[in-house]
C-alpha cells in the first residue's frame, strides 16, 4: 500500500469516529425537537434560551474560575515535582514517580466521596482536628476547596510534560548556576523552569482545558452549596423542563467546544515554541543529579505533604467507609467495624462479570486503543502538512464534550449508522466510545515516544532505499515498542477507572464496575459503593505495582 | 452458564413434552397458556429499570424459576437515561426494552400517553388498586411511602416530626439548632424531587410555609437519596425531608442510627411504574414479567426480599400496604397514575413553580 493512502485512510477513519458523534451535536443544537422525531423544526430557540439563563452563565463564570484556580495550584506544584524528580537527588525519586501519577487513574468521584467521608464537616480527621482546637478550618465545599482538591489532582498533568521536557535539556546550565553558587530553589526558578516555560505554559492550557470537563469533584463537593460548573448544569438542564431537551444540552456543547478551539490553537503554538527550545538544545549527557544538600528532606516532606492530601486521606476515607457500618458525629469506629459489604459484593449479581469485563476493557481494549493510536500517530510523524493540524483539533475536540453528553452522542451514532448498530451491545462499542474520548491523552504518549526517535536513524533507512512504509515498520515502530507497553499500561489504568462516557451503552452482559458505580449510588447503597470503590482501586494498585516491577517507564 | 443451562432444559422440554400444556397461574384464564408457550419460544424478555439488580435480583431469579426457559436480560440506569435510551432506541427501531421499569411516574405516563406502550389487559389488574393503572398500559407495581428520615443518635426524641405541620413547628421553635441540618431532594436538578414538593403542593395547603423555612433554615438540596441518607446517619445534616420508604427501611436494617417517620397528616405514596413497549420484540415474555411483578408471588417478594413495599392488599410483611395502613390509617396519599402527571411536564407551569420554588429558598 502506498504511504499517502495509508495516511489519508487513517486520518480519515479517525475524523469519521470523533465527528460523528460532534455533528450529530452541532445538528442537534438548531433543531425544537430531538433530531430523530418524525416531526423537527430548524430553530434557534434553544440558543435564545441557554442564553437567557442566567444559571447558564453562571455555571459557565464558575467553570472558568475553577479552571483558572486548578491552573494556578496545579502549575507550580507540577513543575516543581518535576524539577525535583528529574534533576535532583531528593530521596525515593526512583519510586516516587509512579506514584505521584496516581491521582490521574481514580475515579474522581471516588475520591470526592472520599473526602466527604474523610475531611468532610462531620469527617473522621474533621472531627479528630476539631477535638484538639475546637473547630473545623476548612470547608470542602466551597468554590475555593473544590478548585484546590481539581488542582491537587492535576498536579501529574503538568508533571508528565514539564517532566519530558526537562529530560530533553542538557544539564550544563543547571551546573554552571550551581558551581557559582544557586541554591537549588534558585536553579529551579531561575534557570530550569524557564527554559522548559514552553512545556509549561502547554500543560496549563491542558489543565484549564480540563477544567471544562470536571464533573465528578463538583457533583459531589458542589452538591450541598448547590455550586454549578457546565457539566453539572447539563445535570439541571435535563430536569429543568421536565422531558430531557437535547438541543439545550447541545447549545452547552456547543458553547465550550467554541472557547476550547482558541485554546487547542494556543496549545499548538506553544508546542511548536517547545519543539524549538529542544532541538536548540542538543543532547547533553546524562549527569550527576544536582546535590539539594540541607533541602533534600524538606522537598520530600513537601512532596509527601502533596500526596497525603491528594491521594492518601480521601482513599483513607473511602477504604474506612467500606469496613463500618456507619461514621460520624457521636460515632466511635471501633464499635461499627464490618466485613457485611464485601460479603454482600460476594452476593451481588453481575459482580464477577462486571470484573472481568472491567479488566478485558482495560487490557484487550487498552492494547487495540494503543494500536490505533499508533496508527494514527505514524501517519502525522514527522509530517509537514496542514492535515497535521486537523489531526491535532480533531484529537481534542473529544474531550470537548461532558461525558454524559459525549455517551448519549455515542449512542446515536451506534442507533443511526446502520453498519455498525450491531456492534451496539457488545464490548465494541465501549471500547470505541472510551478510545475516542482518550484520543488526546492516547496520542500524546505515543507521538511522545515518537519524537524520542532521531531522525538520523530514518532518515538512514531512507537512504539505503527504503519506502516510508517500511522505515515505519522496520525502524520507528520497533524502537518505540517499549513506550508503546507504557503506553498501554497507561490506557488500561485510565480505562479501568472510566464509566460515563459508556453510561448508555451498557447492557446485560455488558456491565463494568464504574457502571455498577453509578447505578449504586442512585439508590443510595453507599455501603457496596465504596466497598467496590475500594475494589475497583485495588486493581489500578496491582496494575501500577506491576508496572513498577517490570520497569515500565512511565514517562513515555 | 446458568442461563445456556436453562435455555438448553428449556429446549430438552420443548423436544420431549411437544404435548404438555403450560402450566397457567392459578386464577388465570385457560388460553394464558398460549402466552406463556410464545414467552418460551421468545426465550427472553429485556427489561430496562430504575431498580438496581442488587434489590431486583429475587424477583430475577424467582421469574426465572417460574418460567424457565425465559430469561431475563436487566440493565439498570437512572430515570433520566432510560428515558433518553427508550426514546432513541424506539425511534431507530433497533430494539429497546420490552418492559421498562422506572421510579419517574411522570415519565413513564408520558411516554405511554405518547403511544410507546402496549394495552394489555393483565389477568391481575382485579387485584391492583384503581389508581395504580392507567389505560391498561402503564401499571403501579409499587407503594412506596415518601417518608421523613432522621438520625437516631443526635435528634432529641421529642423534636422527631411526625407529621408535616409539626416540621415547621420544629423548623420554626430551634431555628438554630437545624440550621443547615435539613436536607431534601433538589426539585431543580431532580425529577422525583420536583414530583414530591408539586404533590405536596397538591395535597397541603400550608405547603408553602414549609418550603419558605426550608429557604431560612439554608436547608441542604441534593440529587440522590444515597447522599442524603449518607450525611444524615454521619451527622453531617440531621433530618431529610422526602426520601423513598424502601430505600430508607433496607438502609435502617444496616444502620440502626437511621429512624424513619411516615408521616401522620398525610404521606404520599409513589410507585415504580411498568410498561411493555408497543413495538416490544418479546411481548409475550414481556407480559409474563409484567403479570409476574404484579401477581401476589411476585409481590411477595417486591416486600419482603426487595423491600419496594407491595401495593397489592393480600401480601403481608413490613414493606407492604397493609402495613403502612396500620401505621397511618388513611393517610395515605397515593400519587395518581393518569394523565394529571403530565401536567407536571407543562414547560411553562414548571418553570413559575420553580420560580416560586426559588423564592421560597430564599425565604420569601
Amino acid at each position: 500500500m502506498r504511504f499517502g493512502w495509508y495516511r489519508f485512510l487513517v486520518i480519515a477513519v479517525a475524523a469519521v469516529a470523533v465527528l460523528a458523534p460532534l455533528v450529530l451535536v452541532f445538528y442537534q443544537s438548531f433543531l425544537d425537537a430531538p433530531f430523530f422525531q418524525p416531526v423537527t423544526h430548524f430553530s434557534l430557540e434553544a440558543y435564545s434560551f441557554i442564553l437567557g439563563e442566567s444559571d447558564f452563565w453562571d455555571a459557565f463564570v464558575t467553570t472558568l474560575l475553577i479552571g483558572a484556580g486548578m491552573t494556578a495550584i496545579a502549575v507550580p506544584l507540577g513543575a516543581i515535582l518535576a524539577f525535583l524528580i528529574v534533576r535532583t537527588d531528593l530521596p525515593g525519586r526512583g519510586w516516587l514517580e509512579p506514584v505521584i501519577l496516581v491521582p490521574i487513574f481514580v475515579s474522581a468521584i471516588v475520591l470526592a466521596f472520599g473526602y466527604v467521608v474523610a475531611l468532610g464537616p462531620v469527617g473522621i480527621f474533621s472531627i479528630m482536628v476539631k477535638s484538639w482546637i475546637g473547630f473545623v478550618p476548612w470547608n470542602i465545599y466551597s468554590l475555593v476547596s473544590i478548585a484546590v482538591v481539581a488542582g491537587l489532582m492535576h498536579v501529574p498533568h503538568v508533571y508528565l510534560y514539564t517532566a519530558a521536557a526537562l529530560r530533553g535539556l542538557g544539564t550544563d546550565l543547571e551546573e554552571a548556576a550551581r558551581v557559582i553558587g544557586a541554591n537549588p530553589w534558585r536553579v529551579a526558578i531561575h534557570v530550569s523552569l524557564p527554559m522548559v516555560m514552553p512545556a509549561i505554559l502547554f500543560a496549563a492550557v491542558l489543565v484549564f482545558f480540563l477544567g471544562f470537563e470536571l464533573f465528578g469533584i463538583p457533583l459531589v463537593l458542589g452538591d450541598p452549596q448547590g455550586i454549578l460548573v457546565l457539566s453539572t448544569y447539563l445535570y439541571k438542564l435535563t430536569n429543568l423542563l421536565g422531558v430531557p431537551s437535547y438541543q439545550l444540552m447541545a447549545v452547552v456543547v456547543v458553547a465550550i467546544v467554541v472557547v476550547t478551539l482558541p485554546l487547542i490553537y494556543l496549545q499548538r503554538r506553544l508546542l511548536r515554541q517547545s519543539q524549538r527550545y529542544v532541538s536548540m538544545r542538543g543532547k547533553g549527557q546524562r549527569a550527576a543529579p544536582l546535590r539539594l544538600g540541607r533541602w533534600r528532606w524538606p522537598a520530600f516532606v513537601f512532596i509527601a505533604l502533596w500526596f497525603l492530601v491528594t491521594v492518601v486521606l480521601p482513599l483513607a476515607g473511602i477504604t474506612l467507609r467500606s469496613f463500618v457500618v456507619t461514621w460520624g458525629e457521636g460515632v466511635k469506629l471501633a464499635d461499627v467495624l464490618t466485613l457485611d459489604h464485601y460479603r454482600a459484593l460476594l452476593n451481588f449479581p453481575n459482580i464477577e462479570r462486571g470484573i472481568l469485563n472491567t479488566l478485558a476493557i482495560g487490557t484487550i481494549g487498552g492494547a487495540f486503543a494503543v494500536v490505533g493510536y499508533t496508527l494514527v500517530a505514524l501517519a502525522i510523524h514527522r509530517w509537514n502538512s496542514g492535515w497535521v493540524r486537523f489531526v491535532d483539533y480533531i484529537v481534542m475536540l473529544p474531550r470537548a464534550m461532558p461525558g454524559i453528553v459525549a455517551g448519549l452522542a455515542l449512542l446515536w451514532v451506534f442507533l443511526f449508522f446502520k453498519p455498525i448498530s450491531p456492534l451496539r451491545s457488545t464490548l465494541v462499542s465501549l471500547w470505541l466510545a472510551y478510545t475516542i474520548v482518550w484520543f488526546a491523552y492516547g496520542m500524546r504518549l505515543i507521538s511522545g515516544t515518537l519524537l524520542q526517535v532521531a531522525p538520523e536513524l530514518e532518515e538512514a533507512a531512507r537512504t539505503v532505499g527504503a519506502s516510508e512504509a517500511r522505515v515505519m515498520r522496520d525502524v520507528s515502530v520497533p524502537l518505540i515498542r517499549y513506550g508503546m507497553i507504557a503506553s498501554w499500561l497507561l490506557i488500561f489504568l485510565i480505562f479501568v477507572r472510566e464509566y460515563s462516557t459508556g453510561i448508555y451503552l451498557l447492557g446485560p452482559g455488558t456491565e463494568v464496575i464504574g457502571s455498577l458505580l453509578v447505578s449504586l449510588w442512585g439508590t443510595g447503597d453507599v455501603d457496596l459503593v465504596s466497598a467496590l470503590s475500594v475494589i475497583n482501586v485495588a486493581m489500578i494498585g496491582i496494575g501500577l505495582a506491576i508496572a513498577v516491577r517490570l520497569g515500565v517507564r512511565l514517562h513515555a | 452458564m446458568v442461563r445456556f443451562t436453562a435455555a438448553a432444559l428449556a429446549a430438552a422440554f420443548v423436544v420431549f413434552a411437544p404435548q404438555a400444556q403450560a402450566q397457567v397461574p392459578q386464577g388465570y384464564p385457560a388460553d394464558y397458556s398460549k402466552i406463556v408457550d410464545a414467552a418460551k419460544k421468545e426465550g427472553k424478555v429485556v427489561v430496562y429499570s430504575t431498580t438496581d439488580s442488587a434489590s431486583a435480583n429475587a424477583l430475577i431469579q424467582d421469574f426465572q424459576k417460574l418460567y424457565p426457559g425465559v430469561t431475563v436480560e436487566y440493565s439498570d440506569l437512572n430515570s433520566t437515561e432510560l428515558y433518553n435510551r427508550f426514546i432513541a432506541e424506539a425511534a431507530s427501531g433497533s430494539g429497546t426494552g420490552d418492559v421498562t421499569w422506572s421510579s419517574a411516574m411522570d415519565l413513564q405516563v408520558k411516554l405511554a400517553a405518547d403511544g410507546y406502550a402496549l394495552t394489555y389487559d393483565s389477568p391481575e389488574i382485579p387485584s391492583l388498586p384503581k389508581w395504580a393503572v392507567f389505560k391498561n398500559q402503564a401499571f403501579g407495581t409499587t407503594y412506596e411511602p415518601i417518608t421523613f428520615v432522621y438520625n437516631k443518635r443526635l435528634v432529641p426524641a421529642e423534636d422527631v416530626p411526625q407529621s408535616h405541620a409539626d416540621f415547621v413547628k420544629l423548623l420554626n421553635a430551634k431555628p438554630d439548632f437545624y440550621k443547615g441540618k435539613v436536607t431534601a431532594y433538589d426539585p431543580e436538578r431532580s425529577g422525583v424531587g420536583y414530583l414530591f414538593v408539586n404533590q405536596d403542593v397538591a395535597n397541603w395547603p400550608q405547603a408553602w410555609d414549609l418550603f419558605k423555612a426550608f429557604g431560612k433554615e439554608n436547608i441542604k438540596l441534593y440529587t440522590s437519596a444515597g447522599a442524603m441518607m449518607e450525611r444524615v446517619t454521619s451527622g453531617e445534616h440531621l433530618v431529610a425531608y422526602g426520601i423513598f420508604g424502601s430505600y430508607a427501611l433496607s438502609r435502617s436494617h444496616k444502620d440502626p442510627n437511621l429512624g424513619i417517620v411516615m408521616p401522620k397528616d398525610y404521606t404520599l405514596v409513589t410507585s415504580r411504574v411498568a410498561f411493555i413497549s408497543a413495538k416490544a420484540k418479546n411481548p409475550n415474555a414481556a407480559k409474563l414479567f409484567l403479570d409476574y411483578i404484579l401477581s401476589k408471588r411476585g409481590q411477595e417478594i417486591i416486600a419482603n426480599k426487595a423491600e419496594l413495599y407491595s401495593l397489592r392488599s393480600d401480601v403481608t410483611g413490613e414493606a407492604t400496604l397493609k402495613k403502612v395502613e396500620e401505621l397511618i390509617g388513611d393517610k395515605a396519599r397515593p400519587v395518581p397514575i393518569n394523565a394529571a402527571l403530565l401536567e407536571a411536564l407543562n414547560q411553562t407551569k414548571r418553570l413559575t413553580f420553580l420560580k416560586k420554588w426559588q423564592a421560597a429558598m430564599k425565604g420569601q
